[in-house]
């Protein structure tokens, strides 16, 4: 009985979804029907979506849509406001925060969100509970907070609910960056009752606060997330249903958006920026330049444990010719991990001049005269910081020929290829960084520290100074800004010195829509918030 | 490998016949084939790539890998023959090591699945029983997937390469060259000169490769030459999907995949490797096609 009965409605679903999909018409995006559908075309599927678990733009773009944060940032920087938490303080010399929560706030699955789901958040990510799998680490907590729970770096010592709707953090020591980091996607609340259902379902069905709710997963191809009606935010979101769609050729992506098949479109070519600027129909952005784009050298492989030979490279890689070739100069070349943007940037650091002779050289005196074999590892999919990170590598492979150095350019997909490279597989490896949350910290620290360079890493170089890392550690501790720009600057020089990275660019992604999406805003950390996008026709 | 076995005795019949020159069947296909105008472009457009890759990196100003940012993608012009790529390399002296590439594929490939499967067909035909049944059966198998898909899953196996791209063309060109020599040696068997020798008492092996492998050749040959063509196409279809030639190799199925965004600002990039690629595959079928005419007793006038 119970059978027939579910049969029926699935019957009677699957005829009001052929109604609703045939009012769609081809493109789907909102030909008629009372539904405004966003279709947003990107390069690559997202890994996974427990957003705590992840560490690639792919998984927060969506995320962020459907979990949201205590705190968050600005709609165009990377300043802090107010978010799931209303109002904060903090007290013993920054050792202390509290949070005043909003209260008129439900997860998706109709549980409240309190103190209780915060507190429980927290622990699941300090004690590494409710994972998805035996694999899965909670990265970007151990690198943004010091560790787990019993590591001697771990920052936070508690987080206790005071009451339903306040939370207090109790640090061992004041950290700088703090607030930014809580604004990070990774951070985003999850309902608790999800996540102790079942950690697994979680990471494929994430269930949050934000103004959409996941909807549907066709993995390697598309994740559909629909409007939330009970958002906190009154009016908001204006979309009914967003549609991320995979394209992993630029071109293609772009061949779909001219014919009106996807409404807005991440990783534009460079070369077609101009193409989009010259079509009405089309709008072009520019993402803020907030990233870097790196090659890593793994520093625990021969013979990149000899920093002659690191710097050799850095003299042979020509960063004009790349963003000549491949950037049509909407990047800068970089002489330091982090962009130009963020404060604490060392402009008096000398970069590494692109000349041959100075390379053989010091290969030479490092003793590999007859130069060597490596494998090195380029990117399959393009990336906001490297749109075409096969070709990079075969430029750079040319170079490298000519000091004597033959690389083998080794390209799996791009799960693996983050596997791989977090594992330290690579001798060398093509990699970037996009800021998330507007702290030098973010940066310096998050990739190249050696806190991170433990598997799976972040820092691939395996880059382990204790000496930076002394500096980066009294810097996170600071709380005074002008202290900190001085440490940071210092930590600079010392990652000039050891060149663990040639850091390449610092790219302005370029990004395209229709002309008729509104208040679409690129944001500098590499994901984009679509609650008050609007389709206008 | 084991090439010298079967090609020794046929050379031997061609200096025992060599008194008779007036009448021998060599002559007269050859002087059929210079006859066959289609057979002769087609032979004429090879000897053009094997002679412009043989001598033209002596020619050439340019290196194929040789990065120039400022110049890149630039149009045909009397310093760059065919353009140039997003790196500013020469198209013009990427084609020409790209046949380089291309010949070297095709010739190893299919020399590689004419010995493999010429043994395996020889020994099925002529053996019959438990032989033929297992080895048809393994052709079957092959034959069974999608020439490309199978590829393309042997080269995931051992990994990336123009070797191992060239493997899985030999490999997935055996059964085609086995079950046609399985089915020559089928009916050459029957035929009274090896009844007549099996009646003297030849060895089984002599029969085998002096009389059987000399009459059940031509297909093979044809087959060999249109085969190269698909080789070709193959390898660069695996190059296409980078599972083939690998950076900096200039092969043409990777130059028309590395050139896809270019397709409307700048198609020379395309045109070039792609023209390139259907020049050598129409050189091949068309001489393939020519043997074929010639070579095939039941086309004789």
């Amino acid at each position: 009985m119970k059978i027939h009965k579910s049969l029926w409605i699935a019957i009677g679903f699957v005829l009001v979804l052929s109604t609703v999909l045939a009012g769609c018409g081809g493109g789907g995006s909102n030909a008629g029907g009372q539904g405004k559908t966003l279709i947003y075309g990107r390069g690559a599927d997202s890994p996974k979506l427990d957003p705590a678990l992840v560490t690639d733009g792919e998984s927060f773009r969506v995320t962020e849509n459907v979990m949201e944060t205590l705190v968050d940032y600005e709609k165009d920087s990377m300043d802090v406001r107010p978010a799931l938490a209303t109002k904060w303080e903090t007290s013993d010399g920054g050792k202390t925060w509290t949070f005043h929560l909003r209260k008129d706030v439900k997860f998706h699955d109709g549980t409240d969100f309190n103190a209780e789901a915060v507190v429980f958040n927290f622990e699941r990510w300090m004690n590494q509970e409710h994972k998805s799998g035996k694999k899965d680490d909670f990265t970007y907590y151990a690198s943004m907070f010091g560790g787990f729970k019993g590591d001697e770096g771990h920052l936070i010592e508690s987080v206790k609910a005071v009451d339903d709707y306040t939370v207090e953090f109790k640090l061992k020591e004041p950290q700088g960056p703090f607030l930014q980091n809580l604004a990070m996607s990774p951070f985003a609340i999850a309902s608790p009752k999800a996540v102790k259902e079942d950690p697994g379902k979680f990471a494929q069905h994430p269930v949050g606060t934000g103004p959409f709710k996941f909807k549907s997963w066709k993995k390697g191809d598309s994740i559909t997330i629909v409007k939330n009606e009970d958002y906190w935010q009154k009016g908001l979101p204006k979309l009914d249903q967003v549609i991320f769609k995979s394209i992993p050729d630029n071109s293609a992506r772009l061949t779909a958006l001219q014919s009106g098949d996807i409404d807005v479109m991440d990783g534009l070519n460079p070369d077609d920026a101009k193409t989009v600027e010259q079509n009405d129909k089309l709008q072009l952005f520019k993402r803020p330049p907030n990233n870097v784009g790196y090659l890593a050298f793994n520093m625990e492989e021969k013979p990149f444990d000899d920093k002659k030979v690191r710097q050799a490279i850095n003299h042979a890689v020509n960063k004009e010719g790349l963003i000549k070739s491949f950037y049509a100069d909407l990047a800068e070349p970089a002489k330091n991990p982090m962009p130009p943007s963020m404060w604490g940037y060392n402009d008096e650091i000398e970069p590494y001049e692109y000349n041959l002779e100075k390379a053989k050289k010091l290969l030479k005196e490092a003793g590999y005269e007859d130069g060597f074999e490596v494998e090195f590892y380029a990117m399959p999919e393009p990336r906001p910081y490297m749109p075409d990170g096969k070709k990079i590598a075969e430029y750079i492979q040319a170079d490298l020929k000519k000091i004597g150095i033959k690389a083998k350019i080794v390209s799996p997909e791009w799960q693996s290829y983050l596997e791989a490279t977090e594992e330290g597989k690579h001798d060398m490896a093509l990699l970037g960084w996009t800021g998330d949350n507007g702290d030098p910290d973010n940066f310096l620290y998050v990739l190249l520290d050696k806190d991170n360079a433990r598997i799976p890493a972040q820092n691939i170089a395996f880059y382990k100074s204790d000496k930076l890392h002394d500096i980066l550690i009294k810097a996170q501790r600071e709380t005074d800004k002008a202290k900190r720009t001085e440490l940071y600057k210092e930590a600079q020089e010392i990652i000039r010195e050891d060149a663990p990275w040639v850091p390449l660019v610092h790219a302005t992604p370029p990004l395209a829509a229709q002309s008729y999406v509104k208040n679409y805003v690129p944001h500098p950390k590499g994901s984009d918030s679509l609650a008050e996008v609007d389709i206008q026709k | 490998m084991s090439m010298n076995a079967p090609t020794m005795p046929n050379q031997e019949s061609v200096t025992e016949t060599k008194p008779e020159q007036m009448d021998s069947p060599f002559r007269d296909s050859m002087r059929a084939l210079l006859r066959h105008r289609s057979a002769m472009i087609g032979g004429g457009i090879i000897l053009f790539f094997i002679l412009i890759a043989l001598i033209a990196p002596l020619l050439l100003p340019f290196g194929y890998n040789q990065i120039d940012a400022d110049a890149r993608l630039q149009a045909p012009s009397a310093e760059h023959w065919f353009g140039t790529d997003d790196f500013g390399r020469d198209i013009f002296a990427r084609v020409i090591y790209g046949a380089r590439i291309s010949l070297w594929v095709g010739f190893f490939a299919i020399t590689g699945s004419i010995v493999v499967g010429s043994v395996l067909g020889l020994i099925a035909g002529f053996y019959g029983g438990w032989r033929d049944t297992l080895i048809s059966r393994f052709f079957d198998i092959l034959l069974a997937f999608p020439a490309i898909l199978l590829a393309i899953a042997i080269v995931a196996m051992l990994g990336p390469g123009l070797e191992n791209a060239m493997y899985a063309i030999a490999i997935i060109n055996v059964p085609t060259f086995g079950r046609l020599m399985r089915s020559r040696v089928l009916a050459v068997k029957q035929e009274d000169y090896v009844l007549a020798a099996r009646a003297i008492g030849m060895k089984n092996s002599r029969i085998l490769f002096r009389h059987i492998l000399p009459n059940s050749w031509t297909p093979i040959m044809v087959q060999g030459t249109l085969g190269f063509a698909t080789a070709v196409l193959e390898a660069a279809a695996l190059g296409f999907i980078g599972m083939g030639a690998q950076p900096p190799e200039p092969e043409w199925g990777k130059m028309l995949s590395d050139s896809r965004a270019f397709i409307q600002s700048a198609p020379w990039t395309m045109v070039f490797p792609g023209l390139a690629i259907m020049l050598t595959v129409l050189g091949f079928n068309l001489l393939g096609d020519g043997l074929r005419d010639v070579l095939d007793p039941r086309m004789k006038q």
